[in-house]
């Protein structure tokens, strides 16, 4: 497979968990572009414009990105803690909506300021890496750390307070548990996954501009987690890995390919209501795999 | 330099557009507590129905290229003609995008992928069709108008006056029909219990069906009148008005009519009263005004309060 | 000092006056119950004991302590659980994690141990699973434990929120229409169940339930609501005689 299409999928693979993560709490936040973007334009901005993060060699310094990412996190982090502490007393749609504001405030304010490039954005960001295949080793590994944190959370104490508040808040407050506190932590994790995706994506775009965290971008990463499903980790990034390949496996068809990926996104709900990858699927396959086909002790229930 | 009286009129014609906006996605929502997302698409069809109805022709992209029809109808006619096949279509995107769901008892957020679905699916087949260049309807189809009126002094455009007018005939004409009519009272009754309503004896479906249908035929009017007064500016133009209008439906409350209303006519005014050389944050100022209003009325300025039932 | 304390408290949404001075004081280890038509006011009066209604007049106390203005989860974790008269279950939940997450309070483990699964971590989640498991054996409820909540019968479904409520650990239980749904057999039942836990978690209950004779053979003592007000309190035995109850039950002249 084409190794630039598999980093765009990649990342696209952790949009989907960005969304996912306050969703699986029961919050529709579409704020994951506008995280995305001030990711992207934190990288663009200093690998540019600060000559130290240079380095001496031939390719932009891997730590020069670390240390990108750790300041997009820094930032994008505190932001996350302001707005979400306000945000998040909405609810449903109105969520929804007023996340889809701030992303349009932002990527209306990014396009209108001079230090950011305006409308034209931010040309030749430095290459930490040569190839294709460099950017999707490193996204890949990302990727792997991000996943592995999400199933820790999944299986611990936070990750089943969230599950219940996304069920029924009202209960989960009676059983102790800090709903504000924790939807505020799934958000505050959602920017943080959005903020470093930005920063790679800027490096493997080479360039930078206020179109890339848009509307149409909160849409699609929300698809990623619909279709895939929202109760597991592995949900968004099945949907993010195939919905981003979808348009360009699909370029055989022309023009028509934009209408195939409308006909998916239209028709896998309709199949999948709780998304392709559910908790009971992975059971079930689980099951298949480990155990023979005898009857066991714990599934005797009648 | 702009009178007072200019930007007024300006502000009240965007205001009014997405007032109309705001209303077809309302009419939805307080059916099924959903958003369309196909509504931007429908509004932009309702544009290029009207520009092929009077007699404008395909330009060379598409595969439809050079298509124009046999005859020329006068704008009058075209726009509810127009209106009427935006409706047709938002029907049809109901029956394959929101009413297997509800058959299957499925979770409605799945109604904003499946509609977005259709949506893309509308846009990317208008530009297979008709390709992705704007076109504009001359404004001679209006008979022989002057461009501009002057009304105290100050000159207005005259397709501003026409599409100020005919929002306000479908406003006003919406208006009398929820509150006037038993289909009308009948929608307010699903709106605020369908199970009830349908214990009642009204058939939910048929009011949903009813809601899409008027909710298409104000999109595609309102695509129609902007087609006239702007130009249709690709088969993506309609996302910018759906956008704006989602914010205005929040903005006014969701599910309220006047709230739509009021919400649209804000955001117009504000938008025409940002200052030429800051242009570019008009978007900003209509968003961040719709973010304060959320923040100190979460229910918007008409809606009412949510509440869970312990 | 007693338990909890409610004092001249008020509700009003609206026009409408839920609760109307009523005053109350549940002792340690009784089992107390609310009586009243619908509408009378004992859901509202359990929402504001835990946090989820806000007062308009009046206080609630507890050990003493003011509790008005608290959120519901600071009032669970000072030892007040609750079950739902309409069953607020985690739905998409097995059993077992729906009283996993009951015992949320109880189950803080260091991020960092959390995260690299230590030997101290694992061992502590499964004490977490081994007591959610004992809570669910109380209840008879074992066998379901990993079937999913929303799949059980009406009765389980009860038997399980109580088991949820009690994973919390709490020295008040309030327990919501607990026997709505169940046949008669279970009914008698669960008064015995009542009892045991009570016994065993040396509980308080505090109990609204419609099933005269379940209340009249359960409860140490009895308070009966009317349109808001308080309108008889004292033993089963006190309340069944009060005029003014078999006025609110029968109407004038029975």
């Amino acid at each position: 497979m084409d190794a630039g299409l598999l980093e765009q999928m990649l990342l696209g693979a952790l949009l989907g968990l960005s969304v996912y993560l306050p969703l699986r709490c029961g919050q529709l936040s579409l704020a994951t572009p506008g995280f995305f973007a001030i990711g992207g334009t934190v990288a663009a901005l200093l690998s540019t414009r600060e000559p130290a993060l240079a380095g001496s060699g031939s390719t932009y310094p891997i730590t020069s990105v670390l240390l990108e990412m750790a300041i997009a996190a820094m930032l994008t982090g505190v932001l996350a803690m302001g707005l979400g502490r306000v945000v998040l007393r909405l609810r449903g749609i109105y969520l929804a909506i007023a996340t889809i504001a701030l992303v349009e405030i932002l990527r209306v304010v990014t396009l209108n300021l001079e230090f950011t490039g305006g409308a034209l954005g931010i040309f030749g960001i430095p290459q930490p890496f040569d190839s294709a295949a460099g950017y999707a080793s490193f996204t890949l590994a990302l990727l792997a750390l991000i996943c592995w944190l999400c199933d820790r959370l999944e299986k611990t104490r936070p990750g089943r307070a969230m599950a219940a508040i996304r069920d029924d808040d009202l209960a989960a407050a009676s059983q102790g548990i800090n709903t504000a506190d924790t939807k505020l932590l799934a958000f505050v994790l959602s920017a943080l996954v959005a903020g470093i995706t930005g920063v790679v994506a800027a490096h493997f775009f080479n360039s930078w501009n206020a179109k890339l965290g848009n509307f149409d971008a909160s849409i699609t990463t929300l698809a990623f987690v619909v279709f895939g499903g929202s109760r597991t980790w592995l949900g968004p990034v099945f949907g993010g890995l195939l919905l981003t390949a979808l348009p360009e496996l699909l370029r055989p068809v022309g023009d028509l390919r934009l209408i195939v990926f409308g006909v998916v996104i239209l028709v896998g709900p309709l199949f999948f209501p709780q998304g392709v990858v559910t908790p009971e699927l992975l059971k079930t396959l689980k099951r298949r795999i480990r155990l023979p086909p005898t009857p066991t002790a714990q599934g005797g229930k009648p | 330099m702009e009178t007072l009286l200019q930007v007024l009129f300006n502000g009240l014609s965007v205001g009014a557009v997405y007032a109309l906006f705001a209303l077809g996605y309302t009419l939805v929502f307080s059916v099924l507590g959903v958003i369309n997302f196909a509504h931007g698409a429908i509004f932009t069809l309702g544009a290029y129905f009207t520009y092929l109805l009077i007699g404008g022709a395909v330009g060379a992209n598409g595969l439809l290229a050079g298509l124009q029809l046999p005859f020329a109808l006068p704008f009058w006619l075209a726009l509810p003609l127009a209106g009427v096949a935006a409706a047709a279509l938002a029907l049809m995107v109901e029956r394959i995008a929101f009413r297997p769901l509800r058959d299957r008892g499925s979770d409605p957020l799945l109604a904003l992928i499946t509609s977005l679905g259709a949506g893309v699916i509308l846009v990317n087949l208008i530009q297979l069709l008709v390709g992705a260049e704007s076109y504009s309807i001359p404004v001679g189809t209006l008979g022989s108008l002057p461009a501009a009126l002057s009304i105290a002094g100050a000159k207005v455009r005259s397709v501003q006056v026409i599409l100020l007018a005919i929002a306000g005939l479908l406003l006003a004409a919406l208006s009398l029909w929820i509150d006037g009519s038993r289909s009308g009272k009948a929608l307010q009754a699903v709106s605020e219990d369908p199970i009830t309503a349908q214990l009642l004896g009204i058939n939910s479906t048929r009011m949903i069906q009813i809601a899409f249908g008027i909710s298409g035929f104000l999109a595609g009017m309102t695509g129609g009148l902007v087609g006239l007064s702007v130009s249709i500016a690709g088969p993506y133009f309609g996302i910018g008005y759906g956008l704006k209008g989602l914010g205005v439906l929040v903005l006014g409350g969701l599910g309220s009519v006047p709230g739509a209303v009021l919400g649209g006519l804000i955001i117009g005014l504000a938008e025409a009263c940002v200052p030429a050389d800051l242009s570019g944050y008009k978007d900003a100022v209509s968003f961040g005004l719709l973010f304060l209003v959320l923040l100190i009325r979460p229910q918007g300025l008409l809606g009412r309060p949510q509440s869970s039932k312990v | 000092m007693s338990l909890l304390q409610v004092e001249n408290l008020g509700v009003r949404f609206g026009g409408l006056q839920a609760l109307k001075s009523v005053d109350l004081e549940v002792q340690q280890g009784e089992i107390f119950g609310l009586l009243g038509p619908n509408g009378a006011g004992k859901t509202t009066l359990f929402n504001v004991i835990s946090g989820l209604t806000a007062a308009s007049s009046g206080s609630v106390r507890w050990r003493g302590a003011c509790l008005d203005g608290l959120s519901s989860h600071r009032i669970a974790r000072l030892g007040i659980a609750r079950t739902f008269q309409n069953l607020r279950l985690f739905s998409s939940m097995s059993c077992l994690e729906n009283v996993l997450v009951g015992l949320h309070q109880h189950g803080r483990q260091p991020s960092l141990a959390a995260l690299l699964q230590t030997h101290s971590f694992r061992r502590r989640e499964a004490q977490l699973h081994q007591q959610a498991l004992e809570l669910l054996a109380l209840f008879q409820l074992e066998a379901s434990s990993h079937q999913n909540a929303a799949s059980l019968s009406y009765g389980d479904r009860r038997r399980l929120e109580m088991a949820r409520a009690l994973a919390s650990r709490p020295q008040l239980l309030l327990l919501d229409e607990p026997a709505a749904g169940m046949n008669p057999a279970e009914k008698d039942e669960l008064q015995e169940l009542i009892r045991r836990i009570r016994n065993k978690f040396k509980l308080t209950v505090l109990i609204i339930e419609h099933h005269v004779p379940l209340m009249l053979g359960l409860c140490d003592r009895l308070a009966v609501l009317n349109f808001g007000q308080r309108i008889a309190l004292g033993s089963p035995e006190q309340v069944r005689r009060d005029p003014a109850v078999i006025e609110a039950y029968l109407g004038v002249g029975a």
